[in-house]
């Protein structure tokens, strides 16, 4: 996957409202921008421009069920934004844990 | 956790001053995260830090944003070489140190993965491998601070 594509994912996540989409679709299973708009403070027409974001980060699939779009979380592509999102502060729980024992060593070192 | 930030805050017994010179001075930097850090701990030194490994090593920038000893360091990374380390092209990582009773509340924060983009989380993640490397480093370190102890 280029870094474009991963920038898109980034940024798609970084959205408040869309992090509630997210919430809502993970919790309902599935929604259409009518029910999604029907739980948050947006209008329709916000809902379904925050979806075109998010399908094209890949977080959502959309298909066609009767007159409207029905999305859902894309699982895969979701794990993985989850997946480095979590790697990233693990990295700094380690550095930190060292800064502690460190410092500590110090001080004990000093008396 | 909030997405684009990572927050921690942790306890640590010893003094402020000595905290803030291990999150500081690029000799005791070294010792917690790369294999070898030049910077100056002066406000705005742009520096970098090195990471050894078999393909030969990374090489990141690092700026000095911020350097009020003992109670805040703050300094901005990843942005590319030769390029002033602005927001939008860097991780802006902050500690503040707040004493407390025999030690210090450290509070950390790193921000501008939104604003940096995915990216940097991934060269985070590549850094990982390397971070399991310190516990090599550690037992030394608790066996030195041991034969200290025992002078006293």
């Amino acid at each position: 996957m280029s870094s474009t594509v991963d920038d898109d994912l980034w940024s798609a996540l970084g959205d408040p409202t869309r992090r509630q989409m997210l919430d809502l679709l993970l919790s309902a299973g599935s929604g259409t921008s009518t029910s999604l708009s029907e739980r948050l403070p947006v209008s329709r027409q916000a809902v379904a421009k925050h979806l075109a974001v998010l399908l094209r980060a890949g977080l959502v699939q959309g298909r066609t069920a009767g007159r409207e779009r029905l999305y859902r979380i894309d699982e895969e592509q979701f794990a993985r934004a989850l997946a480095q999102l979590n790697a990233v502060s693990t990295a700094w729980d380690s550095r930190l844990r060292r800064i502690k024992r460190l410092a500590e060593a110090l001080q004990k070192g000093d008396q | 956790m909030e997405l684009g930030t990572i927050e921690r805050e942790l306890y640590i017994e010893a003094t402020p001053e000595i905290v803030f010179e291990v999150v500081s001075d690029p000799a005791l930097v070294s010792q917690w995260w790369p294999d070898e850090a030049r910077y100056e701990t002066v406000i705005g030194s742009a520096g970098e830090i090195l990471f050894a490994d078999a393909d030969g090593g990374k090489v990141e920038a690092l700026t000095v944003v911020d350097l009020q000893p003992p109670t805040r360091f703050s300094f901005r990374w990843t942005h590319p070489a030769g390029e002033e380390a602005v927001e939008g092209n860097s991780l802006l990582v902050t500690f503040e140190l707040v004493a407390q009773g025999q030690g210090t509340l450290v509070r950390f924060r790193e921000t501008g993965f939104r604003e940096r983009g995915w990216t940097a989380a991934v060269l985070e993640e590549t850094y990982q491998d390397h971070v399991h490397g310190w516990d090599h480093f550690l037992p030394r370190l608790v066996a030195y601070a041991a034969t200290l102890d025992a002078r006293t």
